[in-house]
């Protein structure tokens, strides 16, 4: 790799220490505050250095790209692995504007080896974007998932020549964008299982084996049976056909079989992934009912070890009690008889991830944990859904929850005094009509405003390498996937009971008064009771967002009496007239200024308390 | 006794017989009881008359001489008098008949206004009311925008109604003219679809639109009344159906059966709209032509409607020469069937031999559509290939690339089994390059995806439903690279010869690849090495001559940045209109910010993307070329 390639690597990983070292327990607040604030310029060094690094070095090579040379060529490739090796992750977004490039220049080159193997990396970069879009409706991420299934299939269809193609790598890359046209989400689990069957039976078959002896088929084809064995639908609804289930079957216990060998050479339990998938193919195929496998799963979660930090052990306590309740969601005469068990193990969960070493910095922790946030069960006893998105901000995206609460508070303060001015400012919400008191009005939506502040980021867990760990300011396509955590969270909120009040704050936040701009177009402004909660998050979240928080991302940093200024301007298109008025009282804003400083200041020392006391959380 | 009995008694001849001579005085000797009647006089009365004037002037007598003295006068019973009351009475009948007609109009016309009343009270309520509550929110932009859109939308329908008024009053008087022009039957059907289509999507409606046999589409009528027709009949099945029903329309021709009707240029129009809605009973079957009938569930279902539109499109049936069939039962829907003779415009028809032994591409998942194209493309002797997903047709593509036998075009269809159109069509964009016709055959609205389409790459569009010739005359256009007239054509307006291009970059590779791409679109494109060769180059250029200037960013002598600065400052008209796209690898929103601060328009990421260029110039060049 190049010098300013390095730096930059080692840059990257220096942000992502930092966000480790700003959340280490300190003696007093004071000190942590410091560290913290250290850490923050510490990463807007790191992040403007980046940007030199890449417009110095990196951009004008992307510019003359068509006539770069072999060397350059090579170390751009390498850069770009070790930016995303396929499983760990520094920088995707620069991954794939790098393979973009390089697919560009052997599609002019019509280099068709090279061409073949920028599909496949471009695949795999996308179907990383895909996986932090887990959880959102499936039309709202189908661009991503259609762009990488469009590359690989681009990629497999060069399986008709395999016996022209000489290099052993390029085949290896058709074989493997065969099997990675199945991945992601699918809109019927056939479609899924048809893709990988066809894939199994291209592995399976002597011919090409012949033709590439030395490719590890072994590898290749119990790889594809473990992407089949992952195909089995949780949902009824969605059920297999027979052929599937059979398809699947197969798979599961070709994995089983070997896992179990493999566990019993080294005198243990078959690990407990493949053990669940190997019951719930038993359900699926009639040979358990579900409250069988409901008991195998429980069987399975209790022999589970508390300090088993590995990633069987993260998935035996925190992927299967999601499996567990995907089940008891579809399932929902299940859940009385089960509300215990359930609530006891959230307790277990908890007690894991409080005692998880370094858990903020844990990938597949995350991972689970953000697939149990999808799938949660609400139940008397239980902790609230707000009190689970509230503890994963805390712990993994500490600055959006220092923003959410700073956000929240402040709406607090100019609720209170809009409701001074005038009492029914909030009464289009039936919740809030209702109360008469006046002070007792004014708790609920001061209440109210808090929580919306606190929740309408929530759909940014998910997209944590874009807020939390950004390296560098976005690029074009980063911040059109940054959009979609309005729907994600709004999506969520909507989903519990318990924080649904919360959804359209979260959706619509970014929405321009007028509904001339902004994002997304499924907010309708005034075809929502809550919209007057939702101008106020809106301007308070931008008023932040511009005067503290989004500097990293977009560049763009204004004192507070700027963002006043220009949030008057826009008021009537992009704010709520009646919001900006009142702004523009200057003891208002010097207040609101107050607030905001008050505010983080206090999140931070919830941050700190956090570190001291990880057991709370 | 009646009157019409008194007239006919009035009507008998009346016989006198009279003496009179030199030497006898005048005297009647015998009248009979019509002479009596007839003079109003007794028999005795009679007999004592002396003088012939006594018998009254109106009655006319016929004197037959008897012998020298005796005459017998036959009165005549042509009386002025009486035909004149007779007449009298025979009008009085008629101005009853008239008075009973006018009071059952009156009634009709009563009930009419009842209902209209009702109709356009609802629309003028709301833009009332929505007028009130924009002025009362004169500074909420979004909520004065909201009561503008439903003023808009009553506006709208109130507009209809009175149209409606005003046609049946046209139809009524004779003042109605009929047109005979030449139209496309394409286009006409075309224009219906697109009419009635959202409507149709609004109330969740499957409206299936099909295309028979066809035999000629240029032909010579009165398409806009026609329209008037098809979009009427449909829209009464859109409204009569309740949500989530069927309708089916369906277009063929067939030659005239009737040999009196045989004209070679003559060829019968056939529109059948089928739905599965509401229905209608026996007995406001047989009134449902006559003006300001509605049925009476259609009032209390609140449906809004004059009760004109069918007696229009009656009307115009007649007038047109065509016919008209209903079938219809109350729950059970309703089958209109219209027929019309129309004079055939005969074969103005380009050939399409060029075309024969290609390949084209097709992919789309629903049978009948991609059936369809099959069928337009066999016919001509071309061959089809098809794919019902996107994935297949990137591997069928990639495959057929590799062996030489791309397909000459791949069409795409309204939805493919794994993924939206587009994708597919970004996508091959890139894989296939800048030359490869990738058209699109849909449904949907041209004008609201004509943007995404552009962005994906689409070189052109057909709409459904589908009509040979539109597809056979876009494919040999493309083909040929001559461009087709037409707003839906992007191709058209990817034709921007006569538009001038400066493309301002630094490295020579980077200029032949981004000519090459601007060579397939016709533009004259100049090239700039630098900043300041480029700020020279406008300088020196009359005004308005560069519609476009591509600039790079990072280039020695000046930068793109500065470049754009100083174009803009110059005092000159078009230095502030011209268009400038920045073409960088930067690609941080904040270059993007930097690149709109320095003046530049908008920002095209390096290596360029070939989709979004193409949107460029489309977007850019298309609207010069307007202008």
């Amino acid at each position: 790799m190049e010098p300013y390639q390095e730096e930059y690597i080692a840059n990257l990983k220096e942000i992502s220490g930092l966000a480790a070292e700003s959340r280490q327990e300190l003696q007093s607040f004071d000190a942590f505050l410091e560290k913290k604030l250290a850490c923050k310029k510490r990463h807007e060094q790191a992040v403007e250095r980046n940007m030199t690094l890449l417009r110095e070095n990196l951009f004008p090579l992307l510019d003359r790209l068509f006539e770069a040379d072999g060397a350059e060529l090579a170390n751009l490739t390498e850069f770009a692995g070790v930016l995303f090796d396929g499983r760990n992750e520094l920088d995707i977004g620069l991954f794939c504007q790098i393979h973009r490039a390089l697919l560009s220049r052997a599609r002019v080159q019509k280099d068709q080896n090279a061409m073949i193997c920028e599909l496949y990396w471009l695949g795999i970069g996308y179907n990383s974007l895909c996986s932090k879009l887990l959880g959102l409706d499936y039309a709202a991420g189908e661009r991503y998932t259609s762009q990488m299934r469009l590359c690989f299939m681009e990629a497999a269809a060069y399986l008709k020549y395999f016996d022209e193609i000489s290099d052993s790598g390029t085949k290896g890359y058709i074989l493997r964008s065969r099997a990675n046209v199945s991945l992601g989400q699918f809109k019927s689990p056939s479609e899924k299982i048809r893709l990988v069957k066809y894939t199994l039976q291209i592995l399976q078959d002597k011919w090409y084996q012949e033709k590439a002896p030395e490719l590890p088929w072994s590898r290749f084809i119990y790889m594809t049976h473990l992407q089949m064995a992952a195909s089995i639908s949780r949902s009824r609804e969605k059920a297999m056909t027979p052929e599937d289930i059979a398809a699947v079957m197969e798979s599961v216990y070709v994995v089983y079989d070997q896992q179990w060998a493999q566990a019993k050479e080294n005198g243990q339990h078959p690990p407990v992934r493949a053990t669940f998938s190997y019951d719930s193919i038993n359900y699926y195929c009639g040979l358990n009912t579900l409250d069988e496998l409901l008991h195998k799963m429980e069987l399975l979660m209790d022999r589970a070890e508390e300090n088993d930090y590995s990633p069987d052990g993260v998935y035996a306590m925190i992927s299967l009690p999601a499996f567990y309740c995907n089940f008891l969601q579809e399932n929902p005469e299940k859940l009385p008889e089960r509300t215990e068990y359930l609530e006891s193990l959230y307790r277990r969960a908890s007690a894991y991830v409080a005692g998880f070493p370094r858990a903020s910095e844990n990938e597949t922790l995350f991972f689970a944990l953000r697939q149990l946030m999808l799938v949660f069960v609400e139940t008397k006893n239980s902790m609230s859904y707000g009190t689970l998105l509230e503890r994963l901000l805390i712990r993994f995206m500490p600055e959006t929850y220092v923003h959410s609460c700073t956000v929240g508070k402040a709406a607090a303060a100019f609720c209170r005094v809009l409701l001074g001015e005038e009492p029914g400012f909030f009464d289009d919400m039936d919740f809030i009509r209702e109360i008469t008191d006046f002070r007792e009005k004014e708790n609920a939506v001061t209440d109210y405003a808090r929580k919306c502040g606190l929740y309408h980021d929530t759909g940014k867990i998910g997209l944590t390498n874009l807020y939390a760990l950004t390296a560098r300011q976005w690029f074009e396509d980063e911040y059109t996937m940054a959009r979609l955590h309005t729907q994600l969270g709004g999506e969520r909120l909507a989903n519990q009971l318990s924080t649904k009040r919360y959804a359209p704050v979260a959706l619509g936040h970014h929405v321009w008064y007028d509904g001339s701009s902004g994002y997304p177009e499924t907010y309708v402004r005034l075809e929502s009771p809550y919209r007057q909660m939702v101008d106020i998050i809106g301007l308070m979240d931008w008023l932040d967002n511009v005067t503290y928080t989004s500097y990293l991302y977009t560049g763009m940093q204004k004192t507070f009496e700027e963002a006043v200024q220009e949030a008057a301007l826009l008021g009537g298109k992009r704010f709520s007239p009646l919001l900006t008025e009142r702004l523009m009282d200057k003891a208002l804003s010097e207040k609101l200024e107050g607030v905001f400083k008050d505010s983080r200041r206090q999140a931070c020392r919830q941050l700190y308390e956090a570190a001291k006391n990880p057991t709370l959380q | 006794m009646d009157r019409e009995k008194r007239i006919g008694a009035e009507t008998k001849k009346g016989y006198l017989i009279v003496e009179s001579g030199p030497d006898r005085p005048f005297r009647i000797l015998y009248a009979d009881r019509a002479a009596c009647d007839m003079t109003g006089m007794s028999m005795d009365e009679l007999l004592a008359v002396r003088t012939p004037g006594a018998v009254p002037e109106y009655l006319e007598s016929i004197p037959v001489t008897l012998d020298a003295s005796h005459r017998l006068w036959i009165l005549n019973t042509t009386d002025s008098r009486l035909e004149s009351e007779a007449e009298l009475i025979r009008m009085n009948q008629k101005l009853e008949e008239a008075l009973n007609a006018a009071e059952a109009a009156n009634q009709a016309k009563s009930a009419f206004l009842s209902n209209m009343s009702h109709d356009i009270r609802t629309p003028m309520n709301a833009i009332a009311g929505m007028t009130s509550i924009a002025l009362s929110h004169i500074d909420e932009k979004a909520r004065v925008q909201d009561c503008l859109h439903k003023i808009q939308t009553a506006s709208a329908h109130l507009m209809s109604l009175v149209n409606d008024v005003l046609d049946i009053s046209r139809i009524d008087s004779g003042r109605l003219s009929l047109n005979e022009e030449l139209f496309s039957l394409a286009d006409l059907i075309h224009d219906v679809t697109v009419i009635v289509r959202p409507q149709a999507a609004q109330k969740g409606h499957s409206m299936k639109m099909e295309i028979g046999q066809i035999y000629e589409e240029s032909l010579i009528g009165d398409s806009l009344r026609l329209r008037q027709i098809f979009v009427n009949i449909i829209n009464n099945a859109i409204k009569y159906t309740p949500e989530g029903g069927n309708i089916q329309v369906r277009f063929s021709q067939y030659q005239a059966r009737d040999k009196a009707q045989d004209a070679k240029d003559c060829l019968w129009l056939d529109f059948v709209c089928q739905d599965d809605g509401i229905g209608m009973s026996r007995e406001f079957l047989e009134r449902i032509f006559m003006p300001f009938e509605r049925a009476s569930n259609f009032t209390m279902s609140k449906i809004e409607g004059t009760g004109l539109g069918m007696s229009i499109v009656k009307s115009l049936t007649d007038r047109m020469g065509g016919r008209i069939e209903i079938e219809s039962k109350e729950g059970a829907g309703s089958r209109f069937h219209i027929e019309f003779p129309l004079t055939v415009m005969p074969g103005n028809r380009k050939p399409w031999n060029a075309l024969a032994g290609k390949t084209v591409l097709i992919a789309e998942s629903a049978d009948p559509l991609a059936e369809k194209m099959e069928i337009c493309l066999q016919e001509e002797n071309i061959r089809t290939g098809r794919v019902r997903n996107a994935l297949d047709a990137v591997a069928w593509l990639t495959q057929a690339k590799s062996e030489g036998r791309m397909p000459c075009a791949l069409l795409l269809g309204q939805e493919l089994d794994d993924m939206p159109v587009f994708e597919l069509a970004a996508h091959v964009r890139q894989s296939a390059g800048p030359d490869f016709p990738v058209i699109l055959i849909s449904e949907a609205d041209w004008a609201q995806m004509e943007y995404r389409a552009a962005r994906a790459g689409i070189s052109a569009f057909v709409p459904c439903p589908l009509f040979k010739s539109r597809l056979l005359d876009t494919l040999s256009n493309l083909l040929e690279g001559k461009p087709e007239d037409g707003e839906a054509d992007i191709t058209a307006s990817m034709d921007y010869s006569g538009c001038h291009v400066l493309l301002v970059e630094d490295n020579e590779l980077n200029q032949e690849i981004a000519l090459e791409m601007l060579a397939g679109s016709g533009v004259h494109a100049e090239v700039a090495d630098n900043g300041a060769d480029a700020l020279e180059k406008f300088k020196l250029s009359p005004e308005g001559y560069y519609d476009l200037i591509f600039m790079d960013v990072q280039m020695p002598v000046m930068n793109g940045y500065e470049s754009t600065m100083h174009i803009r400052t110059l005092p000159r008209p078009d230095a502030q209109e011209v268009w400038i796209v920045a073409m960088t690898a930067n690609a941080f929103v904040e270059d993007i910010r930097t690149a709109r601060e320095a003046g530049m328009n908008e920002h095209l990421a390096k290596p360029v993307n070939l989709e979004q260029l193409r949107e460029i110039l489309h977007r850019q060049l298309g609207k010069a070329k307007k202008e």
